[in-house]
C-alpha cells in the first residue's frame, strides 16, 4: 500500500509538470480570447472557420452568461486576459463602455447599413458593433398547447388573458440581458405606465421567471411551462433541434443587434480584429445561417440569396415598431431591473393569488354583470397595475444612481440606498396586491 | 506532554504552511469579499446600516425564513432516507451492503443542470409521474414547486452526508450496548429510538449539520427551480447582476458564512461533554444478524423503495443521455447513441480536466488534511486548533464568495514561468477545489488519527523513528483507510462542483466536466450530449468511490484481523 | 424462589459462525439456585455458549431449556434472563437511575413500582447515592454494580455474567467475587459466571464446567475437578499437572504404571493394560534429603535440582528424574535456604495422589 501511495504521489507530480509544460507552451502560442454569452452551437461554428482561415491561432471561447460575463470583465479588468467581448445585450456593452472597459474599433468590411429596423446596428461612438439582428416574441410548446388545448399567442396582450394562466415563463430583467431589451422594449413602445400594466399583466400568469435566459427556452422544450417569452434564435434553433415547438414575433418588438467589442487593454488585439473582421464578412455572416444558430445577418445581400427563408428585417418583414432609445434604456437600466424584481419575480406569488382572484371575478362577472363588482375589479386592476415610480422618476438621473453604486469620485454623494428604496417598493406592491385580491373577491361574491 | 514538545520544528512547519495555506486561499479571499458588506455605498467608510437594512427589508426577513424552514425540513427528510439505510446496513447480514453505501453515495454525485432538468422531466408539474398520474387518475402532486421542491430536491441530493456519518456511528457502537438492551427487553423501534439512536447521535449530529448548513448554503437547486425567496439565491441574484453593486448581497453572503458557522457550533456543543466513547474495551465488533425471510422482504421492499427514489435523478438522466426529443411525455420520443458520439468527440479535455483537477485538489486535500489533523492532535504547539477551525469553516463559505474572492485576491498576481495572473491559471481551480472540499477530508482524517493509539508511535519512536518517519511509516498507513475515505468524498464531490468554478474559468481548454455541462445545457440541442457527460460524471466518480470503499473494507478487516491477534496475544 | 422453573437444560447444541464450528455437542443441566461457572481459555466457545443461553448470536441447533420452556428459537428480549457483560455496556446517554430502570420500563412496569424497586437494588449495590451520576464518572467497580443492579432489577430467571471481573484491577476483583457469590446467595437465582480464570470460577462457583474447543470437557464442583481430571486437558487447565506418559503393564500380581524412563507407579488392579499417562500436582511431591525414611505406598525417586523459581508461598522447584523433569512444590519458611542448583534429592509422592488418564 505504501508503494501504491508513492506512486500515485509519483503520477500526481508528473502529471502536474507535464500539464505545466502544456500550458506554458500553449501560452507562447498566438491565441484569442473571448468572453461569450452564446451557446456552444454557435461559437463552435465560428471558432471552427475562424481558426480554419488563421491557421496557428487558437480560439478560446468563454462562455459565460451576460451578467456574469460583465461581471467578469470588471473584476479582471486590473489585469485583463480576455480580447472580446461577445454578446446579444446592447445594454451590457453600455455598462462596459461607461466603465470604461471597452476599447473603440473602426470596422474595414463594407456593405452593413446604418441602421437596422429603427435601430443603429453600431454604436454611435464606436466601441462595439452589431454582427447579428435579433427579435423577442414567444415560443410554444405545440404538444403543451394541445394538450392543455390553448390557442397559440399573437401579441403581448394576448398572454394577459386569463386562459394562458400558470401557463407562461420568462426571465428577469435583472438576470438575462436579453430579458432586459424585451421588457425595455415594451416600456418603450407601450409608455411607462402602459408597459407596466402590460408586465404585470403577464407577470400574472407566470408560472415561474427563470434564472437564466436559456431556462424559458428550456422549460418550454420540456413542456414544463407552455410558452415563453425568449429572442427569436432560442425558438428556431429549438425548432432546428426536433423539438415540438415554433415561434413568433408580436408586432411590437425591437430588432436589435448582437453586439462584439474589444476589451481594453486586449493581450492579442490583432487577432480580435481579425475576427470582427471575419464575423462580419460575407463568409462569416453566412454562417448565421446554420440550423442550429439561425440569426438574422446584418448584410441586406444575403436575404437574397442563402438567407431568404428569414425574414427580412431590412424590407420591413419583421414589424419592428418600436424606435428603441439606447440612451434611455442605459440610464433607468438598473432601476427597471430592480423595479421588475421588485413587483414580479420575488412577489411572484402574491401576483399571481391576486391574478387569480380577478381572472375569477371577471368569469363570474361575465356570466351575471353587475356595475358595483366591476368597479371594484377595476379598482383591483389598478392596484395590480400601479407603479411605484413614474416615468419622469425613472429619468431621474439623481434617483437612477441609487442603483448604480459605483463612485466615480469620493466627492459624488447619493443620497438614500437601494435597499432602503426596495423596501418602500415592496411594502406598497405587497400591500397592492393583497388588497387587489381582497377586493377582486369581494367582487366575485357579489357577481354569485 | 514535556515529550511532545520536543522535536516539534517538522510540525510546526507543517502547521505553519497549513495556516499560510488557509490564510492566503481561505481567510483573504473571503475577508476581500465580506468587507464590502461594511462599506457604506455612499461615502464609503465602515458602517453596519446595510444590516440594519437587510433585518428591515421583509423580503429579505422572508427569504431568511424560508432558508432556515427549507434547511430544517431537509434535514428531517434526509433523516428519513438516511436512518433505515444505516439501519439495515450496518445491523443486518444484508447482501447488498456494499452496493447500497456506494449507491447511497451517487446522489452526493448530481451533476449540475443537467441532475436538475432530469429531475423536472420525471417530477416536475408535466413530468413523466404528473403526466402518468394526470392520464391515470386525473390528479397531479405538485412535487418541484415552491419551497416544498427545493426540500425534495435537497434531501434527496444531501442525504448521503448523515448516511456516512450515522453508519459510522452506528459501526462504532459496542455491541453490548445493544444486547444489554434487548436482554432486558428492548427490541425493535424502541430499542433504535432508547439506545441506538441516542448513541450514534454524534454521527447523526455530524451529518444533520453538514446537511443543514449545505441546504442552507445552496444556491443550485433554488436557482434552477426558480425560487427566488430564499438567501443563497437573493445574494447570488444580487452579486451578479449587470453592473449593480448593491451591497446587500454581500451583507446576506456574511449572514450565510455566520449562521453556517453556528450550525457547525451548535452541532459541536449538542455533543460535547457527554462520553459518547462507545468503543469501550473488550466490547465486541458488529452485532449483524440474519432476516427472518419475512423481514428480508420488508427491509428489502423499504430499501428498494429508497433507493429507487433517490437515484431517480439519475435514471432520468441516463434516459436524457440516451433520449432523442423529449418534451412533454413520459419517455423520450427515440433513443439514440448520437450523444455519446458527440461528447466522446468533442469532450475528452473535459473529463482528462476533472480527473486531473479533482484528483490534485483531493490528494492535496487529504495531505493538508493528515497534516492539521496531525497538529491540532499530536502536537501541543500554540493555537493549533484555529487551523482545525479554519479547516472546518470552509464548508461555511458559498462556492460564489470564494470564486469572486479569488478574482478579487489574484487577479493582479502574476504567476512566473506561465505569464499569467494566477486568478486565470488552471492551477487557481484546483485549489480553490482544494479549499471547498477540505473540511470533508479533515473530517475522515481527524476522525481515522484518533482511531490510532499514541502508543503505536510511541513505540516508533522508542525504537529510533523520528518524528517524520513515525508519520510515515506508522501513523500513515493506519490512517490509509480515512485517508481514502476523505479522498474520496473530496474527489466525487469536487468533481461536479460548479459554483467556485465558474467563477474561475478563464479557458475553455481549461474547463472540468462541470463547466463543460453548463456549456451544453446552454443550448437546445445541448441537453442531450450534457446529459451525456452528466452520466460520464456520476460513472467516473461511481468507480472510484466503489474501489476506494473496497480499499476501506480490506484494509478495515486486515486491522480487525490484528485486533483479534492482539486480543489472543492478552487473553 | 428455588424452583424448576430457575433450571437450565442444554441439550445436544450445536452453534456455527460460518464455517467454524463453535459449539458441539453440549449437553448440560444447571440445577436451580445454583452458581455455575463456564471455565475455558479464550477460544473455548464458552462466551458463546452463554450467549447462546441469553439468546444472541447465530441459531443454534439442538434445545436449550429455562425451565420446561424451550427458549432456543424466542428472541432475547422475550427470554427474561439477566446478563452482565464484560465491558458493563452502560449506557452513556443514560444517568445510573435511567440505565436501571430501563428494564422495569421496558416491561411497562407501573412508575409508582419502578421507584421503589430501582431504589432497592441500587441500595442493594450501595450505589443509592450516586444514582444521578453517568456511567463516565464512575469508577470501574461501581460500572460493575451499576451493571449488576440493572440486570437483578428485573428478576430474571437466570443471571449470566460474562467475564464480570477482567476490567477490575486484582484487589477489586478478590472483592466483587465475594460480593457476587453473598449476592447470589441472598438472591438464590440460578447463575453463570464465564471466566478464564480457574481461582474465580473455584472461589465462586458451586459447580463449573470446563470447556475447550466447543465441547465441555468436564463437569463438577471446584475440587472434583481438581482432584480427578478426567482427561489432560482439565488436569493441566486446573493448576499446574506433572505428566509423565507410560504404559500400565502387568507386573507380577497387581499392575503397574511404567514410565518411558522406568518410573514405576503401582495402580488398582483392575486399570486396563494400554498407553497412558499419570498425572500429579506438584504440592503432592515432597523432596527428601536422600535416605530418609518413607512408607510403603510412597515411591521415592532420587533426582537432582535443575532450576528453582521463588513464588513466595512456596518455591517450585524443576527435578530432573532420570532425564524426565518433574515440578515440586515446597512451601516456603522465612529463612529456609532455596536448595542449590545440582543438588541431590529424593523426590517422593504417594501412590494414592496419581491419577492414571488415557486418551
Amino acid at each position: 500500500m505504501k508503494r501504491a501511495i508513492r506512486k500515485t504521489a509519483c503520477l500526481a507530480a508528473g502529471l502536474a509538470v507535464l500539464l505545466m509544460s502544456g500550458v506554458s507552451a500553449r501560452a507562447m502560442e498566438d491565441s484569442l480570447v473571448i468572453v461569450t454569452s452564446f451557446p456552444k452551437d454557435l461559437t463552435s461554428v465560428f471558432k471552427k472557420a475562424f481558426e480554419a482561415k488563421h491557421p496557428g491561432v487558437k480560439v478560446e471561447m468563454l462562455k459565460k452568461k451576460t451578467t456574469a460575463g460583465v461581471k467578469y470583465i470588471q473584476e479582471t479588468a486590473s489585469n485583463n486576459t480576455s480580447d472580446l467581448f461577445w454578446a446579444s445585450a446592447p445594454d451590457a456593452f453600455e455598462v462596459l463602455k461607461g466603465d470604461g472597459l471597452l476599447q473603440k474599433y473602426q470596422v474595414k468590411a463594407k456593405g452593413i447599413p446604418a441602421k437596422i429596423g429603427a435601430f443603429p446596428i453600431n454604436d454611435p461612438d464606436g466601441y462595439y458593433k452589431g454582427f447579428a439582428a435579433s427579435g423577442y416574441g414567444f415560443m410554444w410548446n405545440t404538444r403543451y398547447m394541445k394538450a392543455k388545448k390553448l390557442p397559440v399567442p399573437k401579441e403581448w396582450d394576448d398572454l394577459t388573458k386569463p386562459v394562458y394562466f400558470g401557463h407562461v415563463g420568462m426571465s428577469a430583467p435583472s438576470r438575462s440581458g436579453t430579458t432586459h431589451l424585451t421588457v425595455e422594449t415594451v416600456l418603450q413602445g407601450d409608455g411607462w405606465k402602459k408597459g407596466w400594466a402590460l408586465w404585470k399583466g403577464i407577470g400574472g400568469n407566470l408560472k415561474t421567471v427563470t434564472e437564466r435566459s436559456f431556462g424559458v427556452p428550456s422549460g418550454v422544450n420540456s413542456g414544463e411551462f407552455g410558452i415563453g417569452i425568449v429572442i427569436d434564435f432560442f425558438g428556431f434553433s429549438s425548432k432546428a433541434t426536433g423539438y415540438p415547438v415554433d415561434f413568433r414575433y408580436p408586432s411590437v418588438t425591437a430588432l436589435v443587434p448582437a453586439n462584439i467589442a474589444i476589451v481594453k487593454n486586449a493581450p492579442h488585439p490583432k487577432n480580435a480584429a481579425a475576427f470582427i473582421e471575419f464575423l462580419l464578412s460575407a463568409d462569416g455572416q453566412k454562417l448565421l445561417l446554420d440550423p442550429k444558430i439561425q440569426r438574422l445577418p446584418v448584410r441586406p445581400d444575403l436575404y437574397d440569396g442563402p438567407a431568404k427563408h428569414l425574414p427580412n428585417p431590412f424590407k420591413g418583414e419583421v414589424a419592428a415598431k418600436v424606435k428603441f432609445d439606447v440612451k434611455k434604456s442605459k440610464a433607468r437600466y438598473n432601476l427597471v431591473n430592480s423595479l421588475f424584481d421588485v413587483m414580479i419575480t420575488y412577489r411572484l406569488d402574491d401576483l399571481k393569488a391576486a391574478t387569480k382572484a380577478i381572472h375569477e371575478a371577471a368569469a363570474a362577472l361575465a356570466k351575471k354583470p353587475n356595475p358595483e363588482a366591476a368597479k371594484l375589479l377595476d379598482e383591483a386592476r389598478a392596484l395590480v397595475a400601479a407603479v411605484p415610480i413614474d416615468e419622469a422618476k425613472s429619468m431621474d438621473a439623481q434617483f437612477a444612481a441609487i442603483f448604480k453604486k459605483k463612485r466615480k469620485k469620493a466627492t459624488d454623494k447619493v443620497t438614500g440606498r437601494q435597499a432602503e428604496v426596495e423596501q418602500k417598493w415592496d411594502e406598497m406592491v405587497r400591500a397592492n396586491y393583497a388588497k387587489a385580491k381582497e377586493l377582486a373577491m369581494k367582487a366575485a361574491a357579489m357577481a354569485k | 506532554m514535556a515529550a511532545q514538545s520536543r522535536g516539534q520544528w517538522g510540525a510546526a512547519g507543517a502547521g505553519l504552511a497549513v495556516l499560510i495555506l488557509l490564510l492566503a486561499f481561505l481567510v483573504i479571499p473571503v475577508a476581500k469579499v465580506v468587507y464590502v458588506a461594511f462599506v457604506d455605498v455612499n461615502t464609503g467608510g465602515f458602517t453596519l446600516l446595510n444590516f440594519v437594512d437587510f433585518f428591515r427589508t421583509s423580503l429579505f426577513r422572508e427569504s431568511f425564513v424560508n432558508s432556515l424552514y427549507v434547511a430544517g425540513m431537509s434535514v428531517v427528510f434526509a433523516s428519513i432516507i438516511s436512518m433505515p439505510l444505516a439501519y439495515f446496513t450496518t445491523r443486518f447480514n444484508f447482501a447488498g451492503a456494499a452496493l447500497i453505501q456506494t449507491l447511497g453515495v451517487i446522489p452526493l454525485i448530481m451533476p449540475p443542470f443537467v441532475g436538475a432538468v432530469a429531475m423536472q422531466m420525471l417530477f416536475g408539474a408535466n413530468g413523466s409521474v404528473n403526466l402518468l398520474l394526470d392520464e391515470w387518475f386525473g390528479f397531479t402532486i405538485p412535487f418541484m414547486e415552491g419551497l416544498n421542491g427545493v426540500i425534495l430536491v435537497e434531501s434527496i441530493h444531501y442525504f448521503p452526508f448523515i448516511l456516512i456519518n450515522l453508519s459510522a456511528s452506528l459501526n462504532n457502537i459496542d455491541r453490548a450496548m445493544e444486547e444489554s438492551a434487548q436482554n432486558l427487553g428492548a427490541h425493535g423501534f424502541r430499542l433504535f429510538r432508547r439506545i441506538v439512536f441516542p448513541l450514534a447521535m454524534p454521527g447523526f449530529a455530524a451529518g444533520a449539520a453538514l446537511v443543514f448548513l449545505k441546504v442552507f448554503d445552496d444556491l443550485g437547486t433554488p436557482l434552477l427551480l426558480n425560487v427566488n425567496n430564499m438567501l443563497a439565491p437573493q445574494a447570488y441574484l444580487r452579486i451578479s447582476s449587470i453592473g449593480i453593486t448593491d451591497p446587500m448581497g454581500y451583507v446576506i453572503s456574511v449572514i450565510l458564512v455566520a449562521f453556517s458557522l453556528l450550525s457547525l457550533w451548535t452541532s459541536y456543543l449538542a455533543t460535547r461533554g457527554r462520553d459518547y466513547a462507545s468503543v469501550q474495551k473488550g466490547g465486541g465488533g458488529l452485532m449483524r444478524r440474519d432476516l427472518r425471510p419475512w423481514e428480508k422482504v420488508g427491509a428489502w421492499a423499504l430499501i428498494l423503495f429508497i433507493l429507487a427514489l433517490v437515484l431517480s435523478p439519475h435514471f432520468g438522466l441516463l434516459l436524457l443521455s440516451f433520449g432523442t426529443i423529449w418534451s412533454f411525455s413520459v419517455l423520450p420520443d427515440g433513443f439514440t447513441l448520437a450523444h455519446y458520439r458527440e461528447v466522446f468527440s468533442t469532450a475528452l479535455p473535459y473529463i482528462t480536466n476533472t480527473l486531473l483537477y479533482a484528483g490534485l485538489a483531493a490528494l492535496f486535500d487529504v495531505i493538508v488534511a493528515t497534516a492539521i489533523a496531525y497538529v491540532v492532535w499530536r502536537t501541543d504547539l500554540p493555537g493549533r486548533k484555529v487551523l482545525d477551525y479554519l479547516g472546518t469553516a470552509a464548508v461555511a463559505v458559498p462556492g460564489v464568495v470564494l470564486g469572486i474572492g479569488y478574482l478579487r485576491t489574484f487577479h493582479d498576481l502574476n504567476v512566473p514561468i506561465v505569464g499569467k495572473p494566477l486568478a486565470s491559471w488552471w492551477v487557481i481551480i484546483v485549489i480553490a477545489l482544494m479549499i471547498r472540499r477540505l473540511p470533508y477530508a479533515l473530517r475522515a482524517c481527524t476522525a481515522a488519527l484518533q482511531q490510532v493509539s499514541v502508543s503505536l508511535e510511541e513505540a516508533a519512536q522508542n525504537l529510533g523513528a523520528g518524528r517524520f518517519d513515525t508519520v510515515r511509516r506508522i501513523v500513515v498507513p493506519l490512517m490509509a483507510g480515512g485517508i481514502a475515505a476523505g479522498f474520496v468524498t473530496s474527489f466525487a464531490t469536487a468533481a461536479v462542483e460548479l459554483s467556485a468554478t465558474i467563477m474561475l474559468v478563464s479557458a475553455e481548454s481549461d474547463a472540468p466536466l462541470s463547466y463543460g455541462i453548463y456549456v451544453y445545457m446552454q443550448t437546445a440541442a445541448g441537453r442531450g450530449p450534457g446529459a451525456a457527460l452528466g452520466v460520464l460524471a456520476v460513472i467516473i466518480v461511481g468507480i472510484a468511490t466503489w474501489m476506494s470503499h473496497r480499499f476501506v473494507e480490506r484494509t478495515r478487516a486486515t486491522a480487525e484481523a490484528d485486533r483479534k491477534l492482539a486480543a489472543a496475544a492478552g487473553a | 424462589m428455588n424452583d424448576r422453573s430457575q433450571r437450565i437444560l442444554i441439550e445436544n447444541l450445536h452453534l456455527s459462525f460460518g464455517d467454524t464450528h463453535v459449539l458441539k455437542g453440549i449437553d448440560l443441566e444447571i440445577a436451580p439456585g445454583e452458581f455455575f461457572a463456564f471455565l475455558g481459555p479464550s477460544g473455548s466457545g464458552k462466551s458463546t455458549l452463554l450467549r447462546a443461553i441469553a439468546g444472541f448470536g447465530p441459531l443454534p441447533e439442538g434445545r436449550i431449556l429455562i425451565g420446561d420452556e424451550d427458549v432456543t428459537r424466542q428472541p432475547p428480549w422475550a427470554r427474561n434472563v439477566g446478563m452482565v457483560f464484560q465491558s458493563y455496556a452502560l449506557w452513556p446517554h443514560m444517568t445510573v437511575w435511567k440505565n436501571v430502570a430501563f428494564g422495569l420500563e421496558e416491561r411497562r412496569v407501573p412508575k409508582a413500582e419502578i421507584t421503589p424497586r430501582v431504589e432497592r437494588a441500587l441500595d442493594m449495590v450501595g450505589l443509592l447515592e450516586l444514582a444521578d451520576r453517568r456511567p463516565s464518572q464512575l469508577s470501574g467497580g461501581q460500572q460493575q454494580r451499576v451493571a449488576l443492579a440493572r440486570t437483578i432489577v428485573v428478576e430474571p430467571r437466570v443471571l449470566l455474567l460474562d467475564e464480570p471481573l477482567s476490567n477490575l484491577d486484582a484487589n477489586l476483583r478478590i472483592q466483587m467475587r465475594r460480593e457476587l457469590r453473598s449476592l447470589q446467595r441472598k438472591l438464590g437465582i440460578t447463575t453463570i459466571f464465564v471466566t478464564h480464570d480457574q481461582e474465580e470460577a473455584n472461589t465462586t462457583s458451586d459447580r463449573m464446567a470446563v470447556l475447550d474447543q466447543g465441547v465441555i470437557q468436564q463437569v463438577g464442583t471446584p475440587m472434583e475437578l481438581y482432584d480427578n481430571p478426567t482427561n489432560l486437558f482439565v488436569a493441566g487447565f486446573l493448576g499446574s499437572a506433572n505428566r509423565l506418559p507410560g504404559r500400565i503393564v502387568t507386573e507380577g500380581a497387581g499392575r503397574v504404571f511404567r514410565a518411558e524412563n522406568d518410573i514405576v507407579i503401582p495402580v488398582a488392579a483392575d486399570e486396563p493394560e494400554g498407553e497412558a499417562t499419570a498425572i500429579f500436582r506438584p504440592q503432592n511431591v515432597h523432596l527428601k534429603a536422600q535416605g530418609e525414611k518413607t512408607d510403603e505406598s510412597t515411591i521415592c525417586l532420587p533426582g537432582r535440582i535443575a532450576h528453582s523459581e521463588f513464588l513466595g508461598s512456596l518455591i517450585r522447584y524443576g527435578v530432573d528424574l532420570a532425564g524426565t523433569e518433574i515440578l515440586v512444590d515446597e512451601p516456603h519458611q522465612a529463612g529456609q535456604p532455596v536448595l542449590p542448583e545440582g543438588a541431590d534429592v529424593t523426590a517422593c509422592l504417594s501412590a494414592d495422589q496419581v491419577r492414571i488418564l488415557r486418551e
